[in-house]
């Protein structure tokens, strides 16, 4: 009965008899033309540059060239024994119990060997009396192996441990160390005797009792020789008003009911401590300009002077927001700029899950680039700088996006195999450990590190594979540390794991590239001369790297500056840009030793 | 629907006084009669006249079919889908084998943007007429809209294995394996498509937008080319050309072929802000700059060339204008979320 247009019908329904019709006739009549309606919007779409997954990028051919970086998990046999405690294992039920710690390389002793201090966490249910786990401090004792020394460091603290950065805030020849944290914050003065004393309340910098604190970097604002102090705040974070599992869309992944947040839960914000050299600081946030910026969820945070105008900027990533670069005006006060040096958002301008910043001159053009590691699903963004005032985000040129499955998080750009060239490692590991429990994703809470070889400034290869069975562990990394520990030569990489024993990766590179080592003392600038930018010309190839408080994930490297060599037996010169503003050469020095460049002798001296 | 209800009344009209002749007449007062006779006004015009007959009929017999979808299709066909939507939910109820009733509420709910319930209509109408490819493109469009990227991709995939000779249903299923996130589904429809399809510029291309995905951009490119010389006037070829060469920092290259793809759709504004980037490539900073305002004049709501001057008027040493640029960025990234939807690496989104 029903019937269409072309035959002048009418598509009105008769009686009960006629309905077989109606179905089988009407169809064509009321179909065609909302086929065409419907399907306008479609063919109206063009395709864009970004879908909603980031797919992998396949990569390049291997370039066949041998990689002699050879990584091995040491940490047992070096005797670093701590298995990291954060959050649940099996499921998490708040946020703070995901993002996880960061870990340093630092000399706390003066003895030239490369200690390790490790941030660790808690569980939500507690502990009983005394078994809380904490943070704890290795000494290296010189063999390539570590003791237990926090105990007597007076470092055995326990809670939710966010961040690590170091710096000799008080120009005492001792490295302080800042720990940040979920609740109040610490600052551990060194007493130059093997020993710590908490001293953030004091101080003025332990924050407040619900600011989760994620990342943290010693920085000279001012050009006065004294560190000044940064702290990020992920989020204001309340166990009694967070959200369960699953509660709101904020709080799914993929279908599957997860923890909630970061978005729906309050920002964060950033607090600036200025050094007043008598042992306190004073909260500079507000005149100095960094709470002019809103509405963030801030990690980790790197001070160099990007811009190269001779005062240090600080550049934070941000978590599903807008990423920071504070240019240092010269006055005190900061100004967020990243969005206009494009260095906020990735290069089609979307908001990334910013964790982990490496910082390094990828390109040897002397200009610091940027790396960082996102969430997944996403790549990880490699912005070149050109000037220090325009960056460009060449990610998928360089041959970084073959691998968006991972949640990376430590990061670095450091010349793994001494060729001159600076690589790249990512630490990996998604935040739902409900993942390794499911099938229907097809992701998982561990995943393995990367490493991606340098191909003369222009490309990256992923080298993982071929990097030693130390990279061929899935675990859910956070942090990680860059730095020569056992005195080979070449850099190794100590990595936090969620809930899992501490790995130390152990470089046994063979037959690479000669090196050098700069130990460089402020005299003028901050003791610990964080904030210098080194450069070494050697033969044609010019490398540039910066002494950085915190970078990676929320971790601390070692601040003696590495160089791979490639094939010259030593540098031309050494061009120092002091934190306070002066540059000065070095004559050049021989390669394969250490070197102390004290600022303002003119001369590096080889240390033993 | 062109013609209304009342333009397509004659024939029936014969029809009806036929099947009266058939007798087939129905009971005075009874739901049937009343339905007939409401029709039967329907037919001569009388719309008013002939739902007060429909409303008397379904006070006699609440549930009676041919009056609730009567009443239904009445609103429907004169854009009333809000007063059309409860009587076809009833006529779907009274009679939940009508394959219309579900097809014709899913479409009255869809128009109103209310597109979970016209899925769950359409549904049920598919469940009906498991075989109808056209009902599957509809659902896999709205399945689409909503974010349903895995059901629209297996509902177009089906309609595609139902009509493989049909092309268009090979760019749906590659759109809704893309959203889906199954590139390599995607990249073997698209391969289909060129075999199939060998002198479609679409097919082409699609193949060509695959293989870039994957990283393959070699082979990518003499299938763009392909692509460009079967159908110059087809934009998306020469803006992935472009765009590629972009990527590559060939940006001399790309003006040329990004040029073109502005020049064939002036609203192309991946292809707006491809161009400026390789202008800023170039440091070619005032070109930059007029290519970014054009972009602007083109979609003042798009927040990504306001956020590219920012960077253009910060080079130059403009910093207040960098800032009013990138406020403006800002804003309209809050105001117009859907202009930079994707890559999203965290799923909150409020």
């Amino acid at each position: 009965m029903r019937t269409g247009p072309q035959d002048g019908k009418s598509g009105l329904a008769r009686h009960a008899k006629s309905r077989a019709l109606r179905a089988e006739a009407m169809w064509p009549i009321l179909a065609l033309p909302l086929f065409a309606a419907l399907l306008v919007p479609t063919e109206a779409i063009a395709q864009g540059v970004a879908s909603a997954n980031a797919q992998p990028v396949r990569a390049r051919e291997p370039s066949g060239l041998p990689w002699r970086a050879q990584f091995t998990d040491v940490a047992t046999e070096a005797g670093l024994d701590l298995e990291f405690t954060y959050g649940g294992a099996e499921t998490k039920r708040y946020i703070v119990e995901s993002n996880g710690s960061g870990v340093a390389f630092l000399d706390y002793d003066g003895d030239a060997n490369l200690d390790a201090f490790l941030v660790n966490g808690s569980r939500l249910e507690g502990f009983g009396e005394g078994k809380a786990p904490t943070n704890r401090l290795y000494r290296n004792i010189g063999d390539g192996r570590f003791e237990d020394v926090t105990d007597q460091t007076g470092l055995d603290r326990s809670g939710w441990g966010s961040a690590v950065c170091a710096g000799d805030f008080d120009n005492s020849g001792t490295l302080d160390l800042f720990v940040a944290y979920w609740g109040p914050d610490a600052l551990y003065r060194n007493n130059g005797d093997g020993t710590f004393e908490e001293i953030a309340g004091r101080a003025g910098v332990s924050g407040e009792d619900l600011q989760w604190s994620a990342g943290c970097t010693f920085v000279d604002i001012d050009r006065d020789g004294l560190l000044d102090l940064l702290v990020t705040q992920y989020q204001q974070f309340d166990l009694e008003t967070a959200p369960p599992p699953g509660k709101t869309s904020n709080c799914e992944w993929k279908g599957m009911p997860v923890y909630c947040g970061p978005r729906g839960l309050p920002f964060g914000n950033v607090t600036l401590y200025r050094n007043l050299g008598d042992g306190q600081f004073q909260d500079v946030s507000e005149s100095s300009g960094v709470r002019d910026v809103r509405e963030y969820y801030a990690f980790t945070a790197v001070a160099a002077d990007f811009d190269g105008n001779g005062w240090q900027d600080i550049y934070i990533a941000c978590d599903s927001t807008p990423s920071i670069l504070f240019l240092n005006n010269g006055d005190g006060t900061f100004t967020d700029f990243a969005t206009e040096t494009g260095v906020a958002f990735n290069e089609h301008g979307f908001e990334q899950g910013g964790m982990g910043v490496g910082v390094g001159d990828f390109d040897g053009d002397g200009w610091l680039d940027i790396v960082k590691t996102n969430f997944a699903d996403d790549y990880p963004n490699l912005y070149r700088s050109n000037d220090g005032l325009f960056f460009e985000d060449i990610c998928v040129r360089a041959g970084l996006a073959s691998n968006p499955q991972y949640v990376g998080w430590g990061v670095d750009l450091v010349d793994l195999d001494n060729d001159g060239w600076q690589d790249i490692f990512q630490a990996n590991g998604h935040v739902y450990p409900e993942l390794d429990s499911q099938d229907q994703v097809q992701e998982t809470y561990r995943q393995s590190n990367l490493v991606y070889r340098n191909l003369g400034g222009e490309h990256f290869e992923d080298v993982t594979a071929l990097s030693g069975d130390g990279l061929g562990q899935a675990r859910s990394s956070r942090g990680a540390a860059f730095g020569d520990y056992d005195d080979d030569g070449d850099v190794d990489v100590l990595v936090m794991n969620m809930g899992a024993p501490v790995t130390l990766l152990r470089n046994s590179l063979d037959g690479g590239g000669s090196w050098i080592r700069l130990t460089l003392r402020g005299t003028e600038s901050n003791r610990s001369a964080i904030g210098a930018l080194v450069s070494i010309e050697a033969s044609s190839l010019k490398q540039t790297r910066a002494v950085l408080s915190q970078s990676s994930y929320v971790s601390h490297n070692d601040l003696r500056v590495h160089f791979g060599l490639g094939e010259s037996d030593g540098v031309d010169r050494i061009v120092v840009r002091w934190p306070g503003g002066v540059e000065e050469t070095f004559p050049g020095v021989a390669g394969g030793q250490d070197w102390l460049v004290v600022e303002g002798s003119g001369e590096a001296a080889a240390l033993p | 629907m062109t013609l209304t209800p009342m333009a397509r009344v004659g024939a029936v009209l014969a029809v009806c006084l036929g099947l009266a002749a058939m007798g087939l007449r129905a009971e005075p007062g009874s739901a049937e009669e009343l339905a007939d006779r409401g029709l039967a006004l329907a037919q001569s015009g009388d719309e008013r006249g002939a739902a007060d007959l429909w409303q008397q009929a379904l006070a006699v017999a609440p549930d009676y079919f041919p009056a609730l979808f009567n009443l239904g299709y009445m609103h429907f066909s004169a854009g009333r889908f809000k007063d059309a939507e409860p009587y076809l939910k009833r006529a779907s109820k009274a009679d939940p084998r009508d394959f219309n009733g579900h097809y014709l509420l899913g479409v009255a709910a869809q128009r109103q943007g209310k597109g979970d319930e016209a899925l769950r209509a359409w549904r049920q109408a598919l469940d009906l007429q498991p075989d109808q490819y056209q009902l599957m493109q509809i659902m896999a469009v709205e399945y689409g809209k909503g974010r349903y990227h895995r059901e629209a991709a297996e509902l177009a995939t089906r309609a595609l294995r139902l009509r493989p000779d049909l092309e268009d249903l090979y760019y749906l299923a590659i759109h809704a394996c893309r959203e889906a996130g199954n590139l390599p589904e995607g990249l073997r429809i698209a391969e289909e498509a060129v075999r199939r399809f060998p002198s479609s510029a679409r097919a082409n291309f699609e193949l060509a937008w695959h293989l870039q995905k994957e990283g393959r951009f070699g082979g990518s490119l003499p299938l763009l080319e392909k692509a460009i010389a079967l159908d110059p006037t087809y934009e998306e070829p020469h803006f992935f050309y472009g765009d590629w060469l972009v990527k590559q920092a060939k940006y001399d290259e790309s003006l040329g072929p990004l040029g073109k793809a502005i020049a064939i759709r002036p609203d192309y504004m991946p292809a707006r802000i491809a161009i400026a980037r390789a202008l800023m490539g170039l440091k070619r900073w005032s070109e930059a700059l007029d290519a970014l305002q054009e972009a602007v004049s083109v979609e003042p709501r798009h927040p990504q060339p306001h956020l590219m001057l920012s960077q253009v008027y910060f080079r130059l040493g403009d910093r207040e204008r960098a800032r009013r640029e990138k406020e403006t960025s800002l804003r309209l990234r809050r105001e117009n979320p859907s202009f930079l939807e994707a890559v999203q690496s965290r799923p909150f989104r409020d």
